[in-house]
């Protein structure tokens, strides 16, 4: 457990949505926005500058690597600018740490619902 | 006119980010920023923008890399000196919140360009909350 931990720490919050909405598979920079936006209702949108910053994180740890667009999307888009977007894919490291945030908010979720069933024995 | 402003502030953060990185992102952290102005956007973008910029700024003071500068110079080094680093930080916040300021106040500054010539003349009005007016006309 302990070594698992060191390698895979906990994740930031924005790291945590960038490699959710990853999952759902290859996005490019403003579909990652777009996606996150969609999987909180609105309520968390990154910006650009953050977006960037954790994905290079991300990319240096190995976690997240770049492809190029895939030719049906250059087809789709008119504008250069578009054709010149990078996809980014999760890798199986990438994966595995994702796994393994979800397991570890999964204990802090049941540790909290006992610690709450607890206080509400209490009280009662 | 406001998202002439805006967009120039944010080409000049990303051009205060670390080359490499300015490199491999900028263009599409531009072209996202673009988008996102239409929405209305613009303070957080450039907070967003203001942010990633002291975060790159401070993981490549260790490394021995390259530091462009907005006016295109380089500087090598081993990093920047802790004292103009926060010296900049300072002039650049004061800079940027002004700049904010104006732009959640467009009735503050209207900026007017008009050709002689064949040269444009800019007339900056610079509206203080006290009605006061302060003109800057650039015509010959």
């Amino acid at each position: 457990m302990k070594s698992q931990t060191t390698k895979n720490p906990p994740l930031s919050s924005a790291t945590l949505q960038i490699l959710l909405a990853l999952a759902g598979g290859n996005l490019h920079g403003y579909g990652i926005i777009k996606e996150v936006a969609r999987n909180s209702d609105g309520h968390y949108r990154l910006g650009p500058g953050t977006l960037y910053d954790n994905l290079k994180k991300l990319m240096d740890a190995g976690l997240v690597s770049d492809v190029p667009p895939p030719v049906s999307s250059k087809r789709k888009s008119a504008s250069t600018k578009e054709d010149d977007r990078r996809f980014y894919v999760l890798t199986k490291d990438g994966k595995g740490a994702l796994a393994a945030e979800v397991d570890r908010l999964q204990t802090v979720v049941s540790q909290a619902r006992s610690r709450l069933r607890e206080a509400r024995a209490g009280n009662a | 006119m406001i998202s002439t402003i805006s967009s120039s502030a944010y080409r000049l953060l990303l051009r205060l980010h670390p080359v490499s990185f300015q490199d491999e992102f900028g263009a599409e952290m531009l072209w996202i920023f673009d988008e996102e102005c239409e929405q209305g956007r613009v303070v957080p973008l450039l907070l967003d923008g203001a942010i990633s910029l002291l975060r790159q700024r401070f993981r490549t003071q260790n490394d021995p890399g390259q530091l462009s500068i907005a006016s295109g110079t380089v500087i090598t080094g081993p990093g920047m000196d802790p004292v103009r680093l926060l010296q900049g930080g300072v002039t650049f916040s004061l800079i940027f919140f002004s700049l904010i300021q104006l732009l959640s106040h467009p009735n503050l500054l209207t900026v007017s360009v008009r050709w002689s010539d064949r040269v444009p003349c800019y007339t900056i009005s610079l509206q203080a909350p006290s009605h006061a007016e302060v003109v800057l006309d650039t015509t010959p």
